[in-house]
């Protein structure tokens, strides 16, 4: 089985709990090959919580949830060290951080404080209590959900965190047909438990590897880099994409490019994903909210006039 | 298929439309091979097409066609309405005939039955044709162009008049292109339309059509702008005629009894005269004065009679043109006449014989004498010099000085008094807006050649007692020969009080060889003629030729433009000193001597051809630009064969995609800016019904991003490739 056979796999399991969804689990494959996380924007109870354990049975990795309030400390996430009177030492208890596929549920609930310490652990892949750092077991991929910043009691994330996000997803009502299916489906069972795993970890590292080597030719990455640059020059735009956004969507392309079976990026992709990864990364200027400017609208535009490349680039 | 084409209302019209078009086929065809049942035919035609239109399945189609065509046969033929047991043995005793013919090649043995149905056969394809064009190509234009050349060609060189049926398909033609130019495009955008929607689409165009032909039916015709062909070509042929008159029909020549012109002719070869001349000429013997709405008759002693010797200089109403453009004939005739023929602007006349010429200023008739005898002569030799009249007196020709001309001209002035008053209602009408004499004289001239003349010798009345030989020509019968012509000119001419008369003699004739500057040309009864001389007051008599086909001119000089304006004359004057430094700085400079040489010549060129040069260079460049305009059309037909015989290099294939790209830009197709290859090629693919586009694309994006150029199989995406290329030059 090839990369695009066991990924579709992986889809195709998936889809036996989320109807419907399929461009999501796409796309949470898409940052999970590019060692990426994924931000999930939606109000409760469409499923969110669903397809991350759906994606971690598939995999047959370990999942962890860690349910964010407003009094949760950062001990809670990352783990703490424990006094044993017994043997007089400090043991450390990891905290739900430490799992393959991580569910951080409301990330906007809690402190920024604690917030941090799980960017923190995302970015690094490793926690440091008490001088000693311990890595995080690979596989890692976050998925963050945070429902919509105009609901009460919330603490928007900053810019700087929301920049260490691959992509930032919106889940979706399910159409009235997929939401009927949905109500019978779980009228027999509750189907999540019936999944088993498709791919193992060992191949899940392995694809993440063979991402990297995904072929992105020179004019698809100054591509990439002119539609990063349309952004910061965007009146609307407050701040525009950083490079690391322009490498967040090369990695992501790369990565839909194996999912798709190429093995080269096409602009198609850098145009499927450039929403998903710029999205979260363009702070819009407060005259962009008065004329109802979002950053999708700003991206779409950016993307129908910025040159497709057609040729191969010369002299480079 | 979509919906336009499902449409049976849309299509009823259209089949509807067609109808008449074939009908428009079907009428000169009947009426020139004298077939009758126009109407059998015409509904075999609607019978076709209506189960054309409800799609009929050919296993119904074609036996109730056969069944027509059978019933047709019996019904005209035997003359019983139904089937009958007579009538069926009649028609299988006429098949066998016919068969036994076929099989032994005895074509001439067919009966008509046969050939009718040939013809239904004929018909049942042309309908089936013209369904296919109307039904599946959605395209009529080939079909249009075919009745309009069919109608155009049968009206000049038959006698069916398509007058109206031009009219008529132009209607019909504009009409149904634009319905089906409606059908494609809803097509080609994938477009429904509701019947509202057709109709509402369809109601500017019947208004704009009808709007502009009615305008177009409303405004003035002007006159063909070449002659009608056919007497043009006849002409050559030596089928021209002039009149003896008197019988229905005529034998061709000259004759000296025109009282009672009219009546057909038939032709006569037998040579006249041998001329051996630089340019064919008119060769006058006589004119006549008195029109007696018959024919001709001449008023006896009027004028003064000259006698001449040999080689003196013969006063005519003709004054010879300038001396050094002198030219001279030598006649040598097959045919005795006591007079000679004689060429406008004669000077004198040579004979071996030397007779005596004796000039008749009634009939300019110049006769040959000897010692009182008449005489005949066999060879002579003319000195002439064609006259010239100057464009600028013609124009001084007020119509005011007619009324100061002496009573000498009032023979030429004479008409019959019984002359209906719509011929002098015709030549005021004809010359309406003329203010010379001399352009009231060119308008009645011209107006025979204004459509609706024919020229013909054949079926010609002689008019009726009461009847007027010039008003029957010009207001009925509208066909006729020279007579016919030259006598309604001279007739309308003195009815606007322009002296005219009637001139006989022969035309050019027949070219036979020519020797050097010298044309030898062979005179016929068959070129026997009659033109027109008509008087311009202070410019004096000059030849007109009113007959349709016929080239006969008086030489006007355009000396009027010479004093207005013309650069290139004034210029000249100025012209030699430029050349002359540049002769001198050569010399000094010491260069080469075909220098200058060339220098001169080239700038003499373009002096005398700086008009032509800058034509022809504007000429090549709206060339070139129409070519680049509509290169979209061509250049599939170069890039193919170019790409195709490209080596089997990598970039081949790069490079021949990216030209169809352009290509596709040219046709219209335009890629966004931001849209990729993948999504612009599937616009493509949904476009034309294909998927040569995705299946490019596809390689394509493996050569270039992928960096793979060597993966690509250019000889297994050639044919996609030109599959494409050709669409686009559609």
């Amino acid at each position: 089985m090839d990369a695009k056979d066991r990924l579709n796999a992986v889809i195709d399991n998936i889809e036996k709990v989320i109807i419907g969804k399929r461009n999501i689990a796409e796309l949470s494959i898409v940052a999970m090959l590019s060692h990426g996380h994924v931000l999930l924007e939606d109000v409760p109870g469409v499923g969110k919580t669903m397809l991350v354990r759906a994606l971690a049975k598939s995999v047959g990795a370990d999942f962890k949830r860690i349910q964010f309030t407003p009094d949760l400390l950062p001990s809670d996430v990352i783990g703490v060290s424990i006094y044993n009177p017994k043997d007089m030492e400090f043991h450390f208890r990891p905290g739900p951080i430490m799992g393959n596929i991580v569910l951080a549920d409301e990330i906007n609930r809690t402190s920024p404080k604690t917030q941090s310490s799980l960017l923190e652990a995302m970015e690094e892949a490793s926690v440091t209590i008490d001088g000693v750092t311990m890595t995080i077991p690979k596989p890692f991929f976050v998925m963050a959900t945070q429902n919509p910043i105009e609901y009460e009691g919330t603490y928007p994330l900053p810019e700087a965190q929301l920049d260490r996000f691959l992509l930032k997803v919106k889940m979706g009502y399910p159409s009235s047909k997929e939401e009927v299916e949905v109500l019978s489906r779980s009228q027999l069972s509750v189907p999540i438990d019936e999944l088993e795993a498709v791919i193992s970890l060992e191949e899940l590292l392995q694809l993440q590897e063979e991402a990297k080597k995904i072929k992105v030719e020179d004019s698809i990455k100054s591509y990439i880099v002119d539609l990063s640059r349309q952004t910061r020059i965007d009146p609307y735009v407050y701040l525009g994409v950083s490079p690391r956004g322009s490498i967040a969507l090369m990695k992501a392309s790369q990565a839909y490019a194996m999912l798709k079976g190429r093995n080269y990026v096409t602009p198609d992709d850098v145009q499927y994903l450039a929403k998903s990864v710029f999205g979260h990364r363009i702070m819009l200027r407060s005259e962009a909210r008065y004329d109802g400017i979002t950053a999708e609208e700003i991206t779409d535009r950016i993307l129908a006039k910025t040159r497709v490349p057609v040729q191969r680039l010369v002299g480079q | 298929m979509s919906a336009i084409r499902k449409n049976t209302w849309f299509m009823a019209c259209l089949y509807v439309l067609v109808f008449f078009l074939l009908a428009e086929w079907l009428t000169p065809v009947m009426t020139l091979t004298s077939t009758g049942h126009k109407t059998l035919f015409l509904v075999f035609i609607v019978l076709g097409l209506l189960m054309a239109l409800f799609k009929v399945p050919w296993i119904i189609s074609g036996p109730v066609k056969l069944l027509y065509i059978l019933w047709f046969i019996v019904h005209v033929y035997t003359d019983s309405f139904f089937f009958s047991k007579d009538a069926m043995v009649f028609v299988w005793a006429d098949l066998q005939v016919n068969m036994e013919a076929l099989f032994s090649q005895n074509w001439a043995q067919t009966t008509d039955i046969f050939r009718t149905v040939l013809f239904f056969a004929l018909l049942w394809m042309a309908v089936y044709l013209i369904h296919y064009w109307v039904s599946f190509r959605l395209s009529i234009f080939l079909f249009y162009f075919l009745t309009v050349l069919f109608i155009a060609v049968l009206d000049t060189f038959s006698p069916y008049t398509g007058n109206t049926a031009i009219i008529r398909i132009m209607v019909i033609g504009l009409l149904l292109a634009g319905l089906l130019h409606l059908a494609r495009w809803t097509e080609r955008h994938h477009i429904e339309l509701s019947g509202d929607k057709i109709a509402a689409s369809v109601i500017p165009l019947f208004l704009a059509i009808a709007g502009t032909t009615a305008v177009a039916l409303y405004l003035p015709k002007s006159g063909p702008v070449w002659p009608d062909p056919v007497p043009y070509i006849t002409s050559f042929s030596n089928q021209a005629g002039s009149g003896t008159g008197g019988n229905s029909v005529g034998r061709i020549g000259y004759g000296v009894d025109d009282s009672q012109l009219g009546g057909s002719f038939i032709g006569d070869s037998s040579p006249v005269f041998t001329a051996e001349v630089d340019d064919g000429q008119y060769w006058k013997v006589e004119s006549k004065d008195i029109y007696t709405s018959k024919g001709w008759e001449l008023t006896e002693n009027v004028g003064e009679v000259a006698v001449y010797e040999n080689g003196e200089f013969i006063k005519t109403d003709f004054i010879p043109g300038e001396s050094e453009e002198e030219d001279n004939a030598l006649i040598s005739m097959d045919q005795d006449f006591p007079f000679v023929l004689y060429p406008y602007g004669t000077e004198s006349i040579l004979m071996d014989a030397a007779p005596n010429y004796q000039y008749d200023a009634a009939d300019q008739r110049i006769e040959t004498f000897q010692q009182g005898n008449v005489f005949e002569p066999q060879v002579y030799e003319i000195s002439y010099s064609e006259p010239t009249f100057s464009l600028t007196a013609l124009r001084a020709t007020a119509p005011e000085k007619l009324a100061e001309l002496p009573a000498a001209f009032d023979r030429f002035l004479q008409l019959p008094d019984e002359l209906p008053q719509r011929v002098r209602d015709l030549a005021l009408e004809i010359t309406s807006t003329s203010t010379t004499v001399y352009d009231k004289t060119r308008a009645v001239e011209r107006y025979f050649s204004n459509g609706s003349f024919e020229y013909s010798q054949q079926d010609i009345p002689v008019p009726e007692d009461g009847q007027d030989y010039v008003d029957q020509f010009l207001f009925e019968t509208q066909r006729g020969y020279c007579d016919n012509f030259s006598t309604s000119m001279v007739v309308l001419l003195r009815s606007l009080d322009i002296p005219a008369r009637w001139v006989k003699g022969f035309n050019e004739g027949e070219l036979l060889e020519t020797e050097g500057t010298r044309d030898i040309y062979q005179i016929t009864n068959n070129n026997a003629h009659s033109w027109v001389e008509a008087y311009m007051p202070g410019v004096g008599w000059m030849l007109f030729e009113p007959t349709i086909g016929f080239t006969g001119s008086s030489e006007v000089e355009f000396d009027v433009e010479v004093d207005a304006s013309d650069p290139v004359e004034r210029e000249q004057p100025e012209r030699p000193n430029p050349i002359e430094e540049e002769d001198d700085s050569t010399a000094g400079a010491g260069e080469e001597a075909n220098g200058p040489d060339f220098w001169d010549r080239a700038s003499d060129i373009w002096d005398e051809n700086k008009a032509k040069i800058l034509w022809a260079l504007g000429g090549l460049l709206v060339l070139a630009g129409i070519l680049y305009k509509i290169r979209q059309k061509w250049l599939p037909k170069v890039l193919i064969p170019y790409y195709r015989n490209r080596g089997e290099s990598a970039s081949t294939f790069e490079k021949a995609y990216l030209r169809l790209l352009k290509q596709l830009e040219l046709y219209g197709i335009k890629r966004r800016e931001g849209q990729t290859l993948k999504s612009y090629a599937s616009y493509i693919d949904s476009f034309f019904g294909t998927s040569d586009m995705t299946r490019l694309t596809r390689a394509y994006e493996q050569a270039v991003y992928g960096g793979n150029p060597e993966s690509v199989d250019w000889n297994e995406l050639k044919e996609s490739w030109e599959n494409l290329i050709n669409r686009t030059s559609g």
